[in-house]
This record gives C-alpha cells, structure tokens and sequence, in this order.
C-alpha cells in the first residue's frame, strides 16, 4: 500500500521534512522575502495535485574555486562529515538528496565539480539544465570571492537566462572572527546583488547554516518547480482556469495519486 | 686533458734521431725544444766554419730567425693546446646532451605548445580527456544506480514493499529476487535514473 504513495521509496528522514518556508540569511540579499509557500504552491500541495508527484527533482550545480570546500559543503549536508584532508574532485561527482516539502517527496540532484582548471573543459559540461547555481568562495581569501564572478558567467552560459535560482555562499565561517567574517560578508552581499544572487555564510567544519542553507534552496527550487508545472498545465488546457488548477484531479497522471489517503502524514 | 700531449712527446722522443732529426721534422710538429736542437746544430756548424767576420754577422741574424721561430713554436703550441681543450668541453658537452636522453634533443624542435612526456615516471599524463570523460559517465551512472539499489533496499529492509498484489500474495524465497528485478523496470524508478542523466538532453524541468 505504502508503496503506492511513495514511489521514491523510503521515508525522508524528519530533518528533510520542510513544512514551513525556510528563511533567508540575510535580508540584504536575498531571493525573496516571503516567509510561507506561494498561495497557489500550497494549495497544490494540500490537494496533491502537484503534478509528477513524487518525481519533482531539481539539478543544483555547485561552482567555484578550488579549495574553497564545495565538496566539503555538500559532505556535510548530505553524509553529515568532515574531511580536514583536502582532496580534490576529479571532474564532476554528485549526490542526490531527498526532501518531503510541503508533504509532497522533492530531491535535489546536487552535482560537485571540480575547481581545478585543468578540470573546467569537464565539468562545464554539466552545468547544463540547472535550477540552481552555488557559486561558492572562500571568507578567509577574497580573491575567490572575486572569482565568483567568472564561475558564475561559465555556468549561466549554460543556461537559459532566468532559468536559475543563484546562491553566493562564503565558506569556513568557522576560520573568521565575528568582525572579519562582518567585513567579508558586506563585500559578498555587494557582490551577490549585483549577481541578484542570495547570500549565505556557512562553515562544513562546525556545520552552521549548512542545513538551513540547503533548505532554503530546497524549498524556493520545489516552489519553482511547482509553479511551472501548474503553468505549463494551464496554458495546456486553456479552458481551465487558474483557479480551477487546484481540483484538477482525475485526469491521467493524477490516477494514481487519487488512490492516495489524504492524509499528508503518510510519509 | 694533459694525456695526448704527454703521448705526443713520448712520441716525438721517439721518433728522434738526435738534435739533428728535429730539422727532418714537419714544421706543424716542431716544438721549441726541437728549434733548441736546430740551434744547436747549427751553432756547431757555424763555430766549425771559424772566425770569419762575415760568418759572425750570418750568425747574429740565424740567432734572430731562430728565436723568431721559436716565439712561433710556442705560440703554435699554445694556440694547439687551447683549442685541444676546448675541443675537449665540447665533446664533453655533446655527450651529456646525448646522455640527457633523446626526448631532451627532440624538445628543441617541438612547437611552443607542445610537451615532453618522461615515460619513465609512472605519474606521468597518460590518458586522454575523453577517456577521463567516459570514465566519470561510468561513475555517474554506476552512483545512480547504487542510489537506486540502496533505497530499494531500505524498502524492503522497513517493509514499505511487502509481497503486494502478487499472484496468490504468498511470500516466496524467490519472491525478493523476482521483486527486484520487478523494481528496476518500476517507472518511478526507471525516471530517477532518466532524471539523473536529461541534463545531457538538455534542460529538465
């Protein structure tokens, strides 16, 4: 029976259960101030009808410089560690990493590339088809922060313009006083603004701000994502309305989700 | 370095018959000691012919032409010596080039953007890009399905697939194995690994 309502298999584990909108880092550069899911997200989500339920999946490319700790970054979140040994990626890895937002399954496919130059012919190739673009740098080295820049350019060349949430994210928080870290932080939010990127400060080492980072991302990805799929279901069937999107239960790919108990415990 | 000369002495030596044997010699073999011999010889022959005034004044000028040759010899025997030395560096040189190793002598002629591989150090580059490439696509698709595999397990292990809606429904010792297999071609996750790679397809939504 279980297996019926969730396709991806077992349950996410109660700290990927994102019920209320995650909060920004800062307000002075952030993607949007709303403290709750859109209206009409929520309301899909209350009905199930958020279309491929279950199959919502968002591709997140993390970039910058080498040794500012991408793979570190996403260790932490996804495998909860931390190497001190530095290692460098070799091309591309990637993790996958399953939320429940809003009661409905979301994952993130969250690809690792690598800094080193030499691997920038290979991991360039994945950028493409992203949601989200990490462009990450180092708080104790701000010449990574200007680097940012580039990173950014590269992986927007793979994509549609518009098409990407970006996040400026400095690194080893954990290395920096509270002044320093202050100082570093005004320069990035500069910086983030004119990329109209959010900013966030995180340390892997201690993990702060790790998790509630990679929410954030999480929640505002799964909200676009339900967004174009109640659009592109709209402008499908242009005879129902947007207010009609809600009850659109019932026609072929909600067969089986009707099956479903109402209950939105159920995972 | 000092060798050949020494041999070349040894050899002179040999080959002398005398002080008179240096006047038999090539004049690109004479040394000073051979125009000693020459003067010598001829002062002997001189005195020989008495005290005749002119005999005197054809000595004075033998002596002169004579210590002419002499300051020749030697600066011939120098000039022979620093560039047997020289030759000497350069062969030298030559051979350490040589032995620096053929690739090294190749380098010269490669093109601005071209490099020298040793294929003696076993870090050297040795594969190609696309191989690399190939090798990552491999990785990638091997992850994502251990991902697959792992969470299917974890379903059984938590129960959340139970023998369901299986003909009969009983529980079989084949009934895991049959599942799997069942599973892999499940849609849901047959679009987890189809997601994992559209990026290559472009732009998934």
């Amino acid at each position: 029976m279980r297996s019926s309502v969730m396709p991806l298999g077992p349950t996410v584990s109660q700290d990927r259960v994102i019920t209320s909108f995650p909060k920004w880092y800062t307000p002075a550069a952030c993607l949007q101030l709303r403290e709750h899911f859109h209206g009409q997200v929520s309301a899909a989500c209350q009905h199930r009808n958020t279309g491929t339920v279950g199959l919502k999946l968002s591709k997140v490319v993390v970039v910058g410089d080498l040794y500012v700790g991408k793979t570190s970054l996403i260790h932490r979140f996804c495998k909860n560690v931390f190497d001190r040994d530095y290692k460098a990626t070799i091309g591309v890895d990637f993790e996958m990493e399953r939320f429940e937002v809003a009661g409905i399954p979301f994952s993130l496919q969250i690809w690792d590339t690598a800094g080193q130059e030499k691997f920038k012919c290979i991991a360039s190739a994945y950028y493409r088809g992203a949601q989200v673009i990490i462009t990450a740098f180092d708080l104790t080295d701000m010449q990574t922060l200007e680097h940012t820049r580039q990173w950014l350019e590269d992986a927007l060349r793979e994509n549609e313009p518009g098409a990407c949430f970006l996040f400026l994210v400095g690194t080893k928080k954990d290395l920096l006083s509270g002044a320093a870290c202050k100082q570093a932080e005004a320069e990035a939010v500069r910086l983030a603004n004119e990329m109209q990127a959010e900013y966030w400060s995180v340390s892997a080492k201690t993990g702060e701000n790790v998790k509630a980072f990679f929410s954030r991302v999480a929640a505002l990805a799964f909200e676009h994502s339900v967004l174009q799929d109640l659009e592109r279901r709209s402008s499908a069937r242009p005879q129902v309305g947007d207010g009609d999107i809600i009850r659109m239960e019932g026609h072929p790919p909600e067969t089986q989700d009707s099956k479903r108990p109402s209950s939105p415990g159920c995972c | 370095m000092e060798e050949p000369p020494l041999r070349e002495e040894e050899e002179e030596e040999g080959d002398e018959a005398g002080p008179e044997g240096a006047l038999g010699k090539s004049p690109f073999q004479l040394t000073a000691e051979d125009v000693y011999d020459i003067s010598y010889v001829m002062g002997r022959e001189l005195m020989a012919l008495g005290s005749d005034p002119r005999v005197t004044q054809l000595q004075f000028k033998i002596v002169r032409v004579l210590e002419m040759l002499e300051t020749l010899v030697n600066e011939g025997s120098l000039t022979v010596e620093e560039l047997r030395m020289e030759r000497d560096n350069l062969r030298k040189e030559v051979e350490g080039l040589r032995r620096e190793g053929s690739a090294a002598g190749r380098e010269v002629n490669l093109g601005p953007d071209k490099m020298v591989v040793d294929l003696t150090d076993p870090n050297r580059p040795r594969f190609t890009l696309q191989e690399l490439r190939d090798v990552l696509q491999e990785r990638n698709k091997l992850k994502s399905q251990l991902l697959v595999v792992q969470e299917e397990l974890q379903c059984y292990k938590s129960g959340l697939i139970p023998a369901r809606e299986g003909p009969g429904g009983r529980r079989e010792k084949g009934a895991l194995v049959t599942r799997a297999s069942n599973a892999s071609s499940n849609k849901e996750e047959k679009t987890i690994i189809r997601k994992l790679f559209s990026f290559r397809s472009g732009k998934q939504t």
